[in-house]
């Protein structure tokens, strides 16, 4: 499953494959956009079919959109740091970008821990970011209700990880365990006992594979994440550093728009609302919407809010 | 005849008969919490896949290989391997039982909250409708009980000491093979994990070399500031 818009890749290093759209309307010559989405799950949620398409909301919009999929790393990729995913792929994949449009500046949309990477590249390279827009991202780890943070706080990463990848499986059935009445029972069951439709029973079985279409994680950069942002939350007290660098959050000087879902159970409203605090932004905007973490990308009232409420705040910058 | 299957049916039995006992005799509430009791007891007893305590001697690949024995002479090294494998089951094993205990804690308090969210339904209205929405209660008391449990230290405790045990008994597996693997001279892990990162530093060089000069030394300047720059340059 590759996603339902037309698309060419354009450069490809490794597993990673930076994806240009084809326009769908006239083009406005605006900035481009480039989405980075999460290492954990795969990127064609973000255009999953027609009706159900972040990315076909904003080509409607004339926006030239670019997106990077990182791939199924394997056990060649077993010593990937995030600093090899900020500093290096990340970093090529705009290089690549500016060139194309000949630009100085790009705006960056981060989904997920996709948004985290993003954070952290635009602190890094804020002059290569004109618009920095994250969604259903985490900023601080330790809060109240974020269980996932809880659990993994007494876990020896080194141990867990060892020398190898992380396997898809395991961290869906830690994702499932997050709420497993709802997740391995009555979501089927809801299924079951509605109507009969077929376009339904697609829909559902579109999400479902690719909920469970999780590559495995490159066990260094996971390490990485997990002790340094999940046990030490050095993100949100500015104590990160890749590649050898400061993650200074203050750094964060461009206009920000930061959606969150208020019913999100994987990252949690208050872990994301902390960027209004944390970043130097003057230009700052949270939107709240009362979403769950998946409802974010495919429900229809994402479609009809998210998409648009992004190409009207870029519109304004 | 499997004793400790029979013997199990046979506690069982007796619970279930006192409890209806005291269901019979007016005093359910006690009888429902006797047997609630037994019945958590029971559920934290229950045996592992993995064998963990019950079959914590044959996990033991080398003999002699109790924790508590002293490792010494030639075979030192696999002894101390084979107590360290043994000594990760038990500990899986014991927070299974704890993780178990807390799961039988959260099946409880659901119930009793189902139970007190019940209204009575005339045997005639039991329609699907009515059934899905008693079904959507029980999904909501079981997430809202679960919700308390997952979130306190316990719980947190009781699953990180269950992965770390896991992930200490799957590296002294991979040590074990490692040691056979070597023997037979088969390629092995650590091997290739060697060649991947000299493949890693020849990539980095590579790239150092080629990378064009300044490029990550670079100061970051914000994209607001250079196009105020830009701006006052046109005016």
């Amino acid at each position: 499953m590759t996603g339902c818009s037309p698309r060419e890749a354009i450069w490809q290093s490794g597993k990673l494959t930076l994806y240009r759209y084809r326009p769908i309307t006239a083009g406005n010559g605006g900035v481009p956009l480039l989405i980075v989405y999460a290492l954990v799950n795969r990127p064609y949620m973000m255009d999953l079919k027609e009706d159900r398409s972040l990315i076909r909301g904003l080509l409607s919009s004339g926006r030239e959109v670019y997106l990077i999929d990182w791939g199924y790393p394997d056990g060649s990729d077993r010593f990937t740091t995030l600093a090899d995913y900020i500093d290096r792929l990340l970093a090529e994949c705009v290089a690549k970008v500016l060139k194309a449009h000949r630009v100085p500046a790009l705006n960056l949309l981060g989904v997920c821990q996709g948004g985290v990477l993003s954070l952290c590249y635009s602190a890094l390279h804020p002059q290569q970011v004109r618009n920095l827009i994250t969604m259903v991202t985490p900023v601080d780890f330790h809060t109240s209700s974020d269980l996932l943070s809880k659990w993994v706080r007494h876990i020896d990463v080194g141990t867990f990880v060892a020398d190898g990848n992380v396997s898809g499986e395991i961290l869906n059935q830690l994702f499932l365990a997050l709420m497993p009445f709802r997740l391995t029972q009555h979501k089927y069951v809801e299924l079951m006992s509605a109507a009969p439709d077929a376009a339904q029973l697609k829909d559902f079985l579109r999400v479902e594979q690719w909920i469970f279409d999780s590559p495995d994680q490159a066990g260094a950069a996971f390490r990485e994440f997990v002790t340094w942002l999940y046990q030490e939350n050095r993100l949100i007290r500015q104590q990160l550093e890749i590649g050898g660098r400061k993650v200074d959050l203050r750094e964060l000087r461009m206009p920000i728009l930061n959606l969150i879902g208020k019913r999100d159970h994987l990252v949690p409203p208050a872990a994301s609302r902390a960027l209004g605090s944390a970043a130097a932004s003057r230009d700052y905007t949270a939107l709240e919407l009362d979403l769950g973490h998946i409802g974010m990308y495919i429900s229809a009232r994402a479609q009809r809010e998210v998409p648009a409420a992004i190409i009207d705040w870029l519109a304004a910058r | 005849m499997n004793t400790g299957a029979w013997g199990g049916w046979q506690a069982f039995s007796d619970a279930a008969r006192s409890y209806l006992d005291g269901f019979a005799s007016a005093s359910p509430p006690n009888a429902a919490q006797q047997f609630s009791d037994f019945l958590r007891e029971q559920f934290e007893r229950a045996p592992q896949p993995w064998g963990g305590a019950h079959a914590a001697p044959s996990a033991m690949p080398f003999p002699g290989a109790l924790p508590e024995a002293p490792a010494f002479g030639a075979t030192r090294e696999h002894q101390q391997r084979a107590q360290r494998i043994a000594e990760a089951a038990l500990r899986m094993d014991a927070a299974q039982r704890r993780l178990q205990r807390l799961w039988s804690d959260v099946l409880r308090e659901a119930a009793a909250k189902f139970v007190s969210q019940l209204a009575p339904t005339p045997s005639h209205a039991a329609t699907p409708e009515v059934l899905r929405k008693l079904y959507d209660t029980w999904i909501d008391c079981a997430e809202d009980a679960y919700a308390r449990v997952a979130h306190g230290d316990a719980f947190s405790q009781a699953q990180a000491d269950f992965a770390n045990a896991a992930s200490q008994w799957r590296l002294e597996q991979q040590a074990n093979l490692e040691h056979w693997s070597k023997f037979l001279d088969l390629p092995m892990r650590s091997e290739i994990n060697s060649l991947t990162r000299r493949l890693r530093a020849v990539e980095e060089q590579l790239r150092t070399r080629t990378q064009p000069t300044g490029r990550s030394s670079a100061k970051p300047r914000s994209a607001s500031t250079s196009r105020a720059k830009a701006k006052k340059k046109r005016t």
